[in-house]
């Protein structure tokens, strides 16, 4: 997708079907098109808040055990693991975005892996994961 | 979720209270355009907020923040904002991150246009 707020609800459809056609139901699905939308909105605000053409490469990987969303990009490394734990008492006192985003994400998949790129990696990538029942 | 409708927000006066139903999705795309009705109403004096969820079928945390952006102040010039008719998927959102317990969430408008009736009496007797 572009990186371009306006293209989340299409994203958000896509990753919903994809979950749903491997079994997922309906509300683990839309839990993990939300935390795609999490994950890809940080994407977008940190390293591509001017430039709405960027592409941002998602793609779905299956096997027997594992549904993975692997969000590629080629921006400035944003690692979610730097932001610490939420402390959600703390955040409703100092509000400040993004925290929330990664604290969703963190809930509702299974493992959150992210890999900065490298010299022979040309992309960032975020893996999402949710285990297969 | 299935999403499909369009995002929508349309504000009714209820009495004292500016009400806002919003309607589709509140995503970081959406969320902006809630935020300038939000800021809007304030700006003009509005302390009393009651954001109706009845039509609306996705939140995102971009969509949570704008929430966020307002309440503090708005409560400490003696407002709120105060939501209602929240379906379970989007209610599951909040409770995830534990924002039941600054908002008050409730299933009618009703009950919320009643609880903001409180505050006017709490106000007059001190």
């Amino acid at each position: 997708m572009k990186s371009d707020y306006s293209r989340l609800e299409e994203m958000r459809t896509v990753i919903r079907m994809s979950a749903e056609s491997h079994g997922f139901a309906n509300d683990a699905a839309s839990q993990i098109a939300l935390a795609v939308d999490e994950a890809c909105t940080n994407l977008i605000r940190y390293s591509f808040p001017d430039n709405n053409n960027v592409p941002i490469q998602l793609t779905v990987i299956t096997n027997n055990k594992e549904f993975i969303i692997e969000i590629a990009d080629n921006g400035q490394p944003f690692n979610p693991d730097l932001v610490p734990p939420v402390d959600l008492e703390q955040y409703r006192k100092e509000y400040k975005k993004g925290g929330l985003g990664i604290h969703i994400m963190r809930s509702v998949m299974d493992d959150v892996v992210y890999k900065p790129a490298t010299g022979k990696k040309h992309h960032n990538t975020l893996r999402l994961k949710k285990y297969l029942a | 979720m299935t999403e499909g409708k369009k995002f929508h927000i349309q504000t009714i006066l209820l009495g004292d209270v500016e009400g806002i139903y919003l309607t589709g999705f509140l995503d970081a795309h959406t969320a902006p355009k809630l935020e300038k009705v939000i800021g809007d109403l304030i700006k003009t004096g509005k302390k009393k907020i009651l954001v109706n969820f009845k039509n609306l079928d996705y939140i995102s945390s971009a969509g949570m923040g704008v929430f966020m952006e307002f309440i503090e102040s708005l409560r400490e010039s003696g407002g709120d904002i105060k939501m209602s008719e929240m379906n379970p998927k989007v209610f599951s959102i909040f409770d995830l991150l534990g924002f039941p317990i600054l908002f008050d969430i409730d299933k009618e408008d009703k009950t919320a246009l009643e609880k903001f009736s409180l505050m006017n009496r709490h106000v007059e007797t001190t």
